[in-house]
């Protein structure tokens, strides 16, 4: 194992705990404010890329003002997906559980619309640069160092707006004190849904830019989903900082784990992280702190 | 006379369904017919067995299809691999379900709640076929295991569906006297008031950990006898379909009843036949069933059935004041 | 406005239930603007039930609640805030991942507030100068009395012409007590604000209150002016 390796691991490493990192944030968020665990976090992802795929092929727009208007579609299917359904869930004594079941059969609904409307093919979103960067013996693309580059600003704007907003701190204040939040006047109603329209956002938004990375199948939903459930456990339930910081962990252990043991391993890894967790720190990285 | 067969209308109603499940075969005997009374059996007990997992210990599990397909493996492998009789196979496969289970999912699920456990069992069942398709000398990987030796040497048609409508009364009768026990009472005790049970001296833990243990035992023997029926298994056993199909069995019963989830298995195993015209969209239209279960009748069949039942006493009381 | 000058308060035959459990039994009392009233009576006879019944936390199942002479015993509690009621909870449900600055602004969410946070955070942190000294601190940090302090901050950065609040001594040390019911009587002296209080110490808040009612199993059982009555007579009806 020669120093090259090792950096060129990380690199890689870097560059999916990134998408990892966004990816989780959707889950965060709708589990932090809403309690609601989304078992459709899969196929809204994928959505997200599908919708990407058709605005720029089909409609002829360009790469930019289709992965927006794919955002604005993704906004308003959240909205009306917790206005229709999950918000009469919550009202119901068996929430948790009915919550979680019925997200499951959404996901394999819209998963098979999927599959219906696009088909089983492998499916590509562009590079947004194309070409390579070399810094010594380390080469990486100018389109994996823009995806670092996004999801950093992402998460600085998604921080300011959480902290510095008044919509983004009645979020914080939902997800830490349901009736504290009720006290001081927040609708909790009104942020559960637009909390959950912005998650469907950010969960679209890192199924496109994993559709640029990687590829998109109707069914890759599943695979990203367990990866998005172990990092959140990792950083613990409902905590964005933890979930960031594990999805950084996980993309290293990954790329670490491909490097020295094969990229068959994979998958046991990241198993044997989730169980190893579980048992020793449930409450995650993060200690229990909230959005 | 007609007031008092309607207040038994429901222990009538099961006789007669069994009656008919008994008889179907003599009587008219098709083949392809008793087939899928075969699957009902077995899907009706993977879905009994974890609603009583889910709904009346109200553990989280959605790793059960996870438990049947170790059974199902570790006995068709063991069968192959060491000729012994399918019969001891299959307990052997029920006892490894057990074992891994408890010991995967079960000890840690002691720590957890709610959505943990779920999150541990759904991963542990996803884990599964990967193991399988890395040991392909032993479970055949992606290809999967051929040729299991059936229960005996040429079983008829009749004789596995009698078989299996045997498994499907004593592992039904099992399940039912657990409700009844005191595992079960505990469980509902612990679910209107966690702190008066345990002030009742309910051990939290020992009640969890048996419950898990005869879910994975009972589940894992299912699988045995699925194996040597079909003859084949592979990883596709752990795909979404068959994981769907036991949602919808429990959902479409009422989840926490307990002959719910056979009455979901009736509609949703023959259902799924018809549903085959529907081609690709099969499981699209199986999502959308579970999400209108949940949003417009969450009670499922057997909320129906009280609701039948409320009605008929109420006439039998205004009959009686009648007269 | 339906009368020329309405009082603050208006409750009348309020029930409330938890579950099977009706906690309030045709539950009545009035606030004239500017009045600082107390309700004392035995713990679970329903004060803090009827407090959170008026801030809609859990509404009432029956009766009349009227803020201004305005029906609200059905508005949302978000509205409520709006319509400038203030509820201080005992359990103080503060945002514990928080700053104390955050908390306090926080209480100015409600759309009228908003313009005043500046000039309301200056009155709160003159009030309380500890929550100034501990603006950037975590709110899961403080203790017992400070959060309490920061509770209290809370609901009046909502610029309230109502205030509710439920038990503000409880698990309170006497200099603590002395420093809440210090600022709960510069409120009442400087603002232009009606105060209900929820009390089980009788001592402090019957110094600081115009009237006083008396609730018991869920019925309002005694109301008299403060001047007229003592802490002998109020404790002995606790029994």
């Amino acid at each position: 194992m020669n120093i090259k390796e090792i950096i060129n691991t990380l690199v890689s490493g870097l560059i999916s705990g990134s998408l990892y990192a966004i990816m989780a944030l959707g889950l965060t968020i709708i589990y932090g404010v809403i309690h609601v665990f989304n078992f459709g976090h899969g196929i809204v992802a994928v959505l997200g890329g599908y919708f990407t795929w058709l605005f720029l092929t089909k409609l002829g727009l360009g790469l930019i003002p289709s992965i927006l208007l794919a955002l604005v579609f993704m906004f308003f299917f959240g909205l009306l997906l917790f206005k229709a359904t999950i918000n009469p869930l919550l009202k119901t004594p068996n929430w948790e559980f009915s919550t979680i079941i019925f997200l499951l059969g959404m996901g394999i609904l819209l998963e098979n619309l999927a599959l219906q409307a696009f088909g089983p093919r492998v499916k590509h979103i562009p590079a947004f640069f194309e070409g390579s960067l070399k810094i010594g013996f380390v080469r990486v693309n100018w389109h994996e160092i823009s995806l670092i580059g996004i999801v950093l600003v992402f998460i600085l704007i998604l921080n300011f707006f959480l902290k510095k907003t008044w919509f983004g701190q009645a979020m914080r204040a939902v997800a830490q004190d349901m009736d504290g939040a009720r006290i001081v006047g927040i609708s909790i109603t009104r942020i559960f849904g637009y909390a959950f329209a912005m998650a469907t956002m950010v969960t679209g938004f890192s199924g496109i830019l994993l559709g640029t990375k990687y590829y998109m199948t109707p069914h890759i939903g599943w695979d990203w989903m367990v990866k998005g459930f172990v990092i959140v456990v990792l950083g613990g339930l409902g905590s964005a900082t933890g979930a960031v910081y594990a999805a950084f962990i996980m993309g290293i252990a990954e790329a670490l784990a491909t490097l020295y043991l094969g990229s068959l391993w994979v998958w046991p890894i990241w198993f044997l992280i989730f169980v190893t967790i579980l048992l020793l720190r449930p409450q995650g990285l993060a200690g229990g702190r909230t959005l | 006379m007609m007031i008092a067969a309607m207040a038994h209308w429901k222990k009538i109603g099961i006789i007669l369904g069994l009656t008919f499940i008994a008889l179907y075969p003599l009587v008219h005997g098709d083949t392809y017919v008793m087939h899928i009374f075969i699957l009902f059996f077995i899907w009706a007990v993977v879905a009994s067995n974890w609603n009583l997992l889910m709904g009346y210990a109200g553990i989280f599990s959605l790793g059960n299809i996870g438990y049947f397909a170790i059974g199902a493996y570790a006995s068709g492998i063991l069968c192959k691999a060491f000729g012994w009789s399918p019969w001891v196979c299959i307990l052997m496969g029920g006892l490894a379900s057990m074992v891994c289970v408890t010991l995967f999912v079960g000890l840690p699920a002691l720590r957890l709640s709610g959505i943990y456990i779920a999150l541990l069992s759904l991963i542990f069942a996803d884990s599964l076929p990967t193991i399988l398709t890395q040991t392909r000398s032993i479970t055949g990987g992606a290809m999967g295991l051929h040729d299991i030796p059936p229960l005996f040497e040429g079983i008829t048609r009749l004789q596995s569906y009698y078989i299996n409508f045997a498994l499907f009364l004593v592992m039904l009768t099992i399940i039912y006297r657990t409700i009844h026990s005191s595992t079960g009472l505990a469980f509902v005790a612990l679910r209107d008031s966690r702190s008066f049970a345990k002030a009742l001296g309910v051990n939290e833990y020992k009640e969890k950990i048996k419950v898990f243990a005869l879910v994975s035992l009972l589940t894992g023997i299912t699988g045995g006898f699925y194996v040597h029926y079909l003859g084949d298994i592979s990883p596709t056993t752990l795909a979404i379909e068959p994981f769907l199909l036991a949602i919808a069995m429990m959902e479409m019963g009422g989840i926490g009843r307990f002959p719910g989830a056979v009455l979901g298995a009736v509609i949703i195993v023959f259902g799924n036949e018809f549903l085959r015209l529907a081609g690709t969209l099969r499981l699209a239209l199986l999502g959308a069933l579970i999400c209108a279960i949940i949003l417009f009748f969450p009670g499922g069949l057997m909320q129906f059935i009280d609701w039948i039942d409320l009605r008929l006493t109420r006439l039998k009381a205004r009959r009686a004041i009648s007269s | 406005m339906t009368r020329f000058n309405p009082p603050a308060l208006e409750i009348q035959d309020v029930d409330s239930f938890y579950g099977e459990l009706q906690v309030l039994r045709k539950a009545s009392l009035r606030l004239q603007q500017r009045e600082v009233v107390v309700l004392f009576g035995p713990n679970g006879h329903g004060k803090s039930t009827l407090l959170k019944a008026i801030a809609g936390i859990h509404p009432a199942a029956a009766g009349s609640i009227r803020y201004l002479g305005e029906e609200i015993s059905r508005t949302p509690s978000a509205q409520i805030v709006e319509m400038g009621v203030a509820y201080i909870p005992e359990a103080r449900n503060l945002f514990t991942d928080m700053t104390v600055g955050e908390n306090l602004r926080l209480g100015a969410y409600n759309r009228r507030a908003r313009s005043q946070v500046a000039q309301n955070l200056a009155y709160v942190f003159d009030l309380f100068p500890r929550l100034a000294e501990r603006r950037d601190q975590i709110a899961a940090t403080l203790s017992g009395g400070e959060s309490r302090m920061l509770a209290v901050g809370r609901g009046l950065m909502s610029g309230a012409a109502l205030l509710l609040i439920d038990e503000p001594s409880i698990g309170l040390s006497p200099i603590m007590k002395r420093a809440v019911f210090g600022a709960i009587a510069k409120i009442k002296s400087a603002r232009d604000i009606a105060v209900l209080m929820v009390e089980q110490e009788v001592e402090h808040p019957l110094r600081l209150a115009d009237r006083v009612y008396l609730l018991k199993k869920g019925r309002v059982i005694l109301e008299k002016p403060a001047a007229e009555i003592n802490k002998a007579e109020i404790e002995q009806a606790y029994f």
